[in-house]
């Protein structure tokens, strides 16, 4: 626990370089991953492979409980520890520590998520926030600074979000420009594919937190957004839940 | 919204929301969204718009029998008046019943065992009931709430306006829910048929009435399935005991008595 306190105390902002890609870390179980035996109807829905984008399940927001489901739709995730900091409660005691982790996922193509967990161990928070992360995953809206020319490489409008006292400003950059951003957001925004991004922050960003969060909410707002192009009506699709509605109940457990 | 003349209000069905005093609204407390009072009596009463609540009863009707899986409908009652219609209405209709306490995460935690993805709730009370609609608005649930002028609409998406103080009204009004789903599925095509389940099996009993009657009554069947309502109307057992219970009651059976002549 010393190191990792000394490791955390040293650099504020800075990711942790933790080599990840789909695989974790040792000492996982064999069943984790093979025997998914999904609770909630969309979990069935997407295990049966009714349901294989992300674009459905936002389309219709139905709530995914499940990180299994983001895993089978979405296999390439990579995830970033953004930081661990250690959290004190005051008992008569003594002092009683947590770790929270703070989490960052992405697809690198329009998909991020951002998972904020605390628990007694590091380990177990770490992973407890890669969960929570998974099934915060939002889309992200990407256009294109001047002529759409080639694939969208910056974001369409000038967004912003705020999370306590820190507001995080996007604003769309030409070509080349790269994502001009604090670590933490360059971070964020690499893992959501973004390539051209100029940012303005205010508020307190040392609280890497808020930041984050401030900067998620921001990206998240891209879909919010009202542009002309969305201005045509285009007809509603059927639930999923209602087309599929044998195959979401079929396997249910009966009590 | 226009619907073929079959789907008025009939005066049979008239005359039953009046006798089970559907129209009987609360006293004074009165929210804003309560345009379905016809008229404040002198002693307080607001009496509700029959005519609104039939068509009230039509549109949820037609939204539930929209779900293509009946079971995905969720009928709630925590109190102990629709408790039995909520069960009967599950019963006819193969919907799913919560009577009685509601687990909070039936809805929201996929760990209870009582873990539960309706399409769609409908509530006896949204005030009793508040659990369930709260829990419906976390997961994208819409609701339909048999609403007294009383009751608070907050996350009900369709509100039968009805008196949902008496047991009586309670149970006609989840009948004629239960009768307009089945009609709507086409389970029974007439519409000018009236329904052979009679309102009485979807009213609450309270245990010591239950015991009265087992008492007098040597195994004569409560569910009405294969014998016409006339004739049960006319049998002895059944109306003597109905007159032995309070007034309330006692106007029922004389106004119902009254109605089947009519007919």
């Amino acid at each position: 626990m010393s190191t990792e306190q000394a490791a955390a105390a040293a650099p504020q902002k800075r990711a942790f370089g933790r080599p990840r890609g789909g695989n974790r870390r040792g000492g996982r179980r064999d069943n984790e991953e093979k025997g998914w035996t999904p609770v909630t109807k969309l979990g069935r829905l997407v295990k049966a492979g009714k349901i294989t984008t992300m674009e459905e399940i936002y389309l219709h927001a139905l709530p995914v409980k499940e990180y299994q489901i983001i895993d089978t739709i979405l296999p390439e995730l990579k995830d970033q520890v953004m930081k661990i900091k250690p959290v004190q409660k005051q008992t008569r005691a003594g002092q009683r520590t947590r770790f929270k982790a703070i989490v960052v996922i992405g697809d690198s193509n329009g998909h991020v998520g951002l998972g904020i967990k605390t628990a007694k161990e590091v380990a177990t928070a770490i992973r407890a926030a890669i969960i929570i992360a998974k099934l915060s995953i939002i889309p992200i809206r990407r256009g294109y600074w001047g002529s759409s020319l080639g694939a969208p490489h910056s974001l369409p409008v000038k967004v912003t979000g705020k999370c306590g006292s820190v507001a995080v400003r996007l604003i769309p950059a030409p070509r080349g420009s790269g994502i001009v951003a604090s670590p933490a957001v360059k971070k964020l925004m690499q893992l959501a594919g973004v390539e051209d991004v100029y940012t303005s922050s205010s508020g307190s960003t040392r609280t890497l937190e808020n930041t984050l969060k401030a900067a998620f909410v921001a990206i998240g707002n891209t879909y919010g957004f009202l542009t002309p192009n969305l201005w045509k009506d285009f007809e509603l699709t059927q639930n999923p839940l209602d087309v599929y509605a044998d195959e979401a109940l079929a396997g249910k457990k009966r009590y | 919204m226009s619907l073929p003349a079959s789907f008025d209000l009939t005066p049979e069905d008239a005359k039953l929301l009046l006798a089970a005093n559907v129209h009987l609204g609360a006293k004074n407390v009165q929210v804003h969204n309560e345009p379905y009072v016809y008229k404040t009596r002198p002693d307080g009463v607001n009496i509700i718009n029959i005519g609104k609540t039939w068509e009230k009863i039509v549109l949820a009707a037609r939204i539930i029998a929209a779900i293509p899986n009946s079971q995905d409908v969720v009928a709630v009652s925590s109190r102990t008046f629709g408790q039995r219609a909520v069960l009967k209405y599950a019963n006819h209709t193969g919907a799913t019943a919560i009577a009685g306490r509601f687990t909070p995460g039936s809805f929201t935690n996929y760990i209870t065992r009582s873990f539960k993805e309706p399409r769609l709730v409908i509530v006896t009370d949204p005030r009793t009931d508040f659990q369930a609609i709260k829990e419906s608005s976390y997961v994208n649930i819409p609701v339909i709430a048999l609403t007294d002028m009383d009751s608070p609409s907050e996350f009900v998406d369709v509100a039968i306006p009805c008196n949902n103080k008496g047991k009586h009204s309670i149970g006609l009004i989840w009948y004629l829910l239960a009768r307009e789903v089945l009609r709507l599925r086409g389970s029974l095509p007439d519409r000018s048929e009236p329904w052979s389940i009679m309102p009485d099996l979807y009213f609450y009993r309270d245990p010591e009435e239950v015991e009265a009657t087992t008492e007098d009554k040597e195994g004569v069947e409560e569910e009405t399935e294969a014998v016409t309502e006339e004739a049960e109307w006319t049998a002895e057992p059944a109306e003597a005991d109905w007159s032995t219970q309070p007034a309330e009651a006692a106007d029922w059976a004389e106004t119902g008595a009254e109605t089947v002549q009519a007919w």
